[in-house]
C-alpha cells in the first residue's frame, strides 16, 4: 500500500518532470514550478525537543543537532523582510513561522513562486523591487540574478559557514542545503568495493550488465549529464551513454523507482538522488539497499538549493542575517528532516546513513549553475536514442 | 486610427455618440496600454538574434501544429457546446438546470491540470492501463500528441461555446420557429433557416474565445508533447531569456490579430432581432434518454477523470501531509471575492465597448472591441510580468494589492463578457428602444428598461464566464497576489507542485462546489425577465 502510494506519487510526478525535463526549461507557466523534486513527506509525530524546529521526526531515530552554529549565537533578527521564495510553503512555511516566533520584532512577507518566474519577477521589477533577499531551489536562478548584476556581497560571516564549491566563487549567493548523485546498489549482489568509484568506467564494468538502471527523463540525472558534458566533454559523454545503452541499462520512470528496483533486487545498482534511497530504508528498514559515491567526477555532483540578498534589499544587513539563519544548526536539521536533503555546514549530520558532508567529495571547477540548462543534454540524450 | 463618424458597411445606425465612444476607447486603452511593455522588452533584443529568432524552420512548424490544434479544438468546441446549448435550453431534457451547472464546469479546471490527470489515467502506465491489464490489454491507443491535446483541450474548453450559445438560445424568438414549422419545415429545416442564424453570432464569439484560447495555452500541449507554438516562448522563459520570449509573444499577439481580422471579415451580416419570446420546450421523445448519456458522458469524462485522479492520491496519499498547507476556508472566500470583483468590473467596462460595436459598427467601434482581445491572447506569465513593470515602476501604491490583481483579471478576461454582450445585443430589435424613445422613455431610460432586459441573459453568460476563469486563474495571481494571499487555485498549486497531491483535493473538490453554485446563482438572475 506504501509502495503503491509511493510509485503513483512517484509515477505522476515523473510525468511532469518528464514533461519539464524534455522542454529543458525550469518552469512551464504556472503549472510547474521548484521544478526539482526535492519537497516530499513529513511524517508527523511527537514534538519535543526546544532546538528543533517544527514536529517533524526523523525516521531514523532521533538526532543530535549540537553541531553547526545557533541561532541562539547569531545575531538578532528585527524589522521587517520581504522574501520571494521559489522554495514552496509546504517546505519553508514552518521554517518562517519558526524565526517570526523566535524574535518578537521581526517579520517576515513571503512571496512564493518557482524560482525561474521569481528571476523574471525580480528583472522585471527592476530597482523598484521589494524582495530582499531570494531563496531558489537551484542554483541555475541564484546564477541568473547575479549574471543580471542584482545581487549584493554576502559578508563572510554567511559565506564561511559552508565549503567552498557550495557557495559562489565571487560571494554573491550561498548554497543552504543540497542534494548528492549517487550510486544505489543491493547489498546482496554487491559490496561497496564492487562499485567503481570512477563514473566513466561504468560501461565497462560487465557486474551491471543487464542489471543496472536509471532514469532518463528526469531532471537530475539530466544535470548529472550535463555535469558530464561539462567535465568530459561531448563526445566522452556520447560514449557514456551508448556504452550504458549496450550494457543493457533498464529504464525507469524516477530515480524513486530506480531506488526500489534496486531494493527489490530487480538490478544490483543504479543512479539516483541521495535522498530516494533514504525514503526507501525509512520505510523499509531492512532493505538490502546501500548508497556508493563516486569521486570527483560527473557522477558525485552536488547540486544545492540556495539564497542570496538582492541590489534591492532595504536592510542589507538584515537580509544577510536572515541568510545566515538559514545556515543556522536548527534550520539545517530542519532541511534534513523535512526533504532528506543534505544540510550544508558540517556538524549537522544529514538524515539516514550517509556520510558527512566533509567527507564527500564532488568534482572541483564545476559551476553549478551551470547544470540547471538541460537542453543540450535532451538533444544529445535524443540523439543518442536514450530518450 | 480610423475618421470618428465612419460608418460601417452593416450598420446603417446613425452618427457615433460622443460619450459612449471616449468610454468605450478609454476601456481599450487601459488594457492595451500595459502591453506595451511587451514591445519595450521585445526592443532589447538585438536585431539580428530577434531576425533568426523569428524567421528560424522550428518556428514556422510550430505555427503550423497550433493552427492545426487551434482549429481541430474550435471545431469539436462547436461539436459538443452548441448541442449541448441546445439541450439544456430548448429541450425537456430532465434536470436542465442541473446539467447547465455541471457541462459549465469543466471551464474551471485548469486545462494543465486536466492534461495531467489524463496522463495519468491513460498514459502508457497509467491507472487506466493497470485496471485494465488483468483483462489483457497490454496498451490503450496513445494519449500523447495531437489526439491528446485536441481531447482535452477540448473538453476545457467547450464551455466557452457552450456559455455564449446558451445565452443566445435563451434570448432567442422561439415563435420564429413555430412559424417555421407552420410552414411546413422540418425540424431540421428550421433549426438551419431560424435558429442558426440566431446563434450565430453567440457561436462565434465563443469559438473566438477558444481558439485565441487554444493559442495561448502553454500547459496542456506541453504536458500532450505537442509542439506547440507557445512551448518556444516557455523554452526562453525557462532559461532567463525574458527578452526573447517577450519578442516571441508578439509574435502570438500578431497572429492573434491575424484572427481577430480573419474573424471580422467572415462575421457577414449579422444582424439579427428578436423580442424574446419563447414558448414551450422541444419534446425529445426517443432521444431523451441518448441526450442524458451525451451530457453525462460529457461531464463525466471532463470531471471525473481529474477528480477520480486526484482521488487515488487523496486515497493513497495519506501520510503526504504538511502542516504548513493546512486549507483555510478564507482561500475559497478569496476566490470568490476577485472573481466576482473581476466579473462586475469587466461587464462594466465590456458594456460600452460592446454596445458601440454592436449598436454603431465602424471601423472605430471595431477596434476597441478588437482591441479587448490583445490581451487576452497574451500567455498569462507575460500579462501578469507586463503588469508587474507597469505596477512597479507607475502604480507603486496597488502594486501586489487586489487592485492591480483584478486589473490583470479584467485584462485578461475582458473579451470573454464583451464577446459575450455583443452577441446580445445584435439580437435587440432596434425598434424596441426605439419605441420605449417614443413612449417618452429617456435614452438611458430605455437602455435600462428595454435593452439591459433583453441581453440579461448575454451580460450574467458573460459574466459567468468571466467569473470561471478568473477562479482558475493562476501565473498572473502568482505574480501579483498581495503577499500571504492564496485562493483555492494557488493553494493546489502549492499542494500540487511540492507532492501533497493529497492535500490538493479537498480544495479542488472546494473549487468546483463554490463555482458549481456560483453558477447556479448566475443562472438564476439570468432568467428574471426572459421567460
Amino acid at each position: 500500500m506504501q509502495e503503491r502510494d509511493r510509485e503513483l506519487r512517484g509515477h505522476s510526478r515523473r510525468r511532469f518532470i518528464a514533461t519539464t525535463a524534455a522542454l529543458g526549461v525550469g518552469a512551464l507557466a504556472g503549472c510547474t514550478g521548484g521544478d526539482e523534486e526535492t519537497e516530499t513527506t513529513t511524517e508527523s509525530g511527537t514534538g519535543g525537543e526546544v532546538e528543533q524546529i517544527g514536529s517533524g521526526r526523523s525516521p531514523f531515530g532521533d538526532r543530535d543537532i549540537s553541531g553547526g552554529v545557533s541561532v541562539a549565537e547569531m545575531p538578532d533578527l528585527s524589522g521587517e523582510l520581504t522574501l520571494y521564495s521559489g522554495r514552496g510553503k509546504a517546505l519553508v512555511g514552518e521554517l518562517i513561522s519558526f524565526f517570526e516566533e523566535y524574535y518578537d520584532d521581526f517579520t517576515i512577507r513571503p512571496r512564493y513562486n518557482s524560482a525561474t518566474e521569481l528571476v523574471n519577477q525580480i528583472q522585471t521589477e527592476g530597482q523598484n523591487s521589494p524582495a530582499d533577499v531570494f531563496f531558489s531551489v537551484n542554483a541555475g536562478s541564484l546564477g541568473a540574478l547575479k549574471d543580471a548584476g542584482r545581487t549584493q556581497d554576502l559578508p563572510s560571516e554567511v559565506l564561511d559557514l559552508v565549503r567552498d564549491e557550495f557557495h559562489d566563487p565571487d560571494g554573491q549567493w550561498t548554497g543552504t542545503s543540497g542534494r548528492a548523485r549517487t550510486v544505489p546498489f543491493n547489498t546482496d549482489q554487491f559490496d561497496e568495493s564492487g562499485i567503481p568509484d570512477d563514473i566513466m568506467a561504468f560501461p565497462d564494468t560487465e557486474a551491471f550488465r543487464d542489471n543496472i538502471g536509471w532514469a532518463p527523463t528526469y531532471s537530475s540525472f539530466q544535470a548529472f549529464i550535463t555535469a558530464m558534458r561539462v567535465l568530459e566533454g561531448e563526445e566522452a559523454t556520447r560514449e557514456w551513454l551508448q556504452g550504458m545503452q549496450d550494457l543493457g541499462v533498464t529504464e525507469y520512470n524516477d530515480e524513486f523507482l530506480v531506488s526500489q528496483a534496486v531494493a527489490d533486487g530487480e538490478i544490483g545498482a543504479g543512479f539516483a538522488n541521495h535522498y530516494y534511497i533514504q525514503r526507501i530504508l525509512a520505510g523499509r528498514p531492512n532493505a538490502p539497499l546501500s548508497t556508493a559515491f563516486t569521486a570527483g567526477d560527473a557522477g558525485s555532483i552536488f547540486n544545492v538549493a540556495g539564497a542570496l540578498v538582492l541590489d534591492t534589499a532595504d536592510d542589507s544587513e538584515l537580509a544577510s542575517n536572515f541568510v545566515r539563519h538559514l545556515l543556522s544548526a536548527e534550520a539545517q536539521d530542519y532541511f534534513a528532516r523535512t526533504t532528506f536533503e543534505y544540510p550544508l555546514v558540517s556538524g549537522v549530520d544529514p538524515i539516514g546513513e550517509l556520510p558527512g558532508i566533509d567527507e564527500l567529495s564532488p568534482p572541483e571547477g564545476l559551476d553549478l549553475t551551470q547544470l540547471s540548462d538541460l537542453e543540450g543534454t535532451v538533444e544529445l540524450l535524443r540523439e543518442v536514442g536514450v530518450l | 486610427m480610423a475618421t470618428e463618424q465612419q460608418t460601417g458597411t452593416g450598420g446603417g445606425d446613425d452618427e457615433q455618440p460622443l460619450g459612449l465612444t471616449v468610454a468605450s476607447g478609454a476601456v481599450a486603452a487601459a488594457v492595451v496600454v500595459p502591453l506595451l511593455w511587451l514591445v519595450k522588452t521585445a526592443l532589447e533584443v538585438g536585431f539580428a538574434e530577434a531576425l533568426a529568432l523569428v524567421t528560424r524552420p522550428t518556428t514556422v512548424e510550430v505555427f503550423l501544429n497550433s493552427a492545426v490544434l487551434v482549429t481541430l479544438v474550435t471545431a469539436a468546441c462547436i461539436g459538443l457546446g452548441v448541442p449541448l446549448a441546445y439541450l439544456t435550453v430548448r429541450t425537456d431534457l430532465p434536470f436542465r438546470r442541473f446539467w447547465t451547472v455541471v457541462v459549465s464546469l469543466p471551464l474551471v479546471i485548469p486545462s494543465y491540470i486536466g492534461a495531467f490527470a489524463f496522463v495519468s489515467a491513460f498514459g502508457p502506465r497509467g491507472a487506466f492501463q493497470r485496471l485494465l491489464a488483468p483483462l489483457g490489454v497490454e496498451s490503450l491507443p496513445e494519449i500523447y500528441g495531437l489526439p491528446g491535446a485536441v481531447l482535452v483541450l477540448t473538453l476545457y474548453t467547450y464551455p466557452y461555446v457552450f456559455i455564449t450559445t446558451r445565452a443566445a438560445l435563451k434570448s432567442m424568438d422561439t415563435t420564429l420557429i413555430d412559424a417555421a414549422r407552420t410552414l411546413n419545415h422540418t425540424r431540421w429545416e428550421s433549426f438551419k433557416r431560424v435558429t442558426v442564424p440566431q446563434i450565430r453570432p453567440a457561436v462565434a464569439a465563443g469559438s473566438l474565445l477558444t481558439a485565441l484560447y487554444v493559442l495561448s495555452d502553454f500547459g496542456t500541449p506541453a504536458i500532450m508533447k505537442f509542439d506547440a507554438f507557445t512551448r518556444v516562448i516557455y523554452v526562453e522563459f525557462g532559461t532567463f531569456g525574458r527578452d526573447t520570449a517577450t519578442l516571441l509573444s508578439l509574435q502570438l499577439i500578431a497572429v492573434t490579430l491575424l484572427i481577430l481580422t480573419l474573424e471580422s471579415q467572415i462575421r457577414g451580416d449579422e444582424r439579427t432581432t428578436t423580442g424574446g419570446r419563447s414558448g414551450s420546450p422541444m419534446p425529445l421523445g426517443k432521444w431523451k434518454y441518448p441526450a442524458l448519456g451525451f451530457a453525462a458522458l460529457v461531464a463525466t469524462v471532463a470531471l471525473l477523470v481529474p477528480l477520480g485522479i486526484l482521488f487515488t492520491w487523496l486515497a493513497q496519499g495519506v501520510a503526504a501531509t504538511s502542516g504548513s498547507l493546512a486549507f483555510q476556508p478564507e482561500y475559497a472566500l478569496n476566490s470568490v471575492l476577485v472573481a466576482a470583483a473581476t466579473a462586475g468590473a469587466a461587464t462594466l467596462a465590456g458594456l460600452p465597448v460592446a454596445y458601440l460595436a454592436a449598436r454603431h459598427p465602424s471601423r472605430l467601434s471595431s477596434v476597441f472591441e478588437r482591441a479587448t482581445y490583445v490581451g487576452y491572447a497574451v500567455p498569462g506569465v507575460v500579462l501578469g510580468l507586463a503588469l508587474v513593470y507597469f505596477g512597479s515602476s507607475y502604480a507603486t501604491p496597488i502594486y501586489q494589492t487586489l487592485y492591480l490583481l483584478v486589473f490583470a483579471y479584467v485584462i485578461r478576461f475582458l473579451p470573454q463578457a464583451i464577446g459575450s454582450l455583443r452577441a446580445s445585443f445584435l439580437r435587440v430589435d432596434p425598434a424596441l428602444p426605439e419605441a420605449a424613445r417614443t413612449l417618452g422613455e429617456t435614452p438611458s431610460g430605455a437602455f435600462r428598461h428595454v435593452t439591459l432586459p433583453l441581453v440579461a441573459p448575454g451580460l450574467f453568460g458573460g459574466a459567468a464566464l468571466v467569473f470561471l476563469t478568473t477562479m482558475k486563474e493562476l501565473p498572473a495571481t502568482l505574480l501579483l497576489r498581495p503577499s500571504g494571499f492564496s485562493t483555492l487555485v494557488t493553494h493546489i498549486w502549492t499542494a500540487y507542485e511540492q507532492g501533497y497531491f493529497g492535500q490538493a483535493v479537498v480544495p479542488a473538490f472546494i473549487l468546483l462546489f463554490v463555482s458549481g453554485l456560483s453558477m447556479l446563482v448566475i443562472i438564476t438572475q439570468e432568467g428574471y425577465d426572459v421567460k
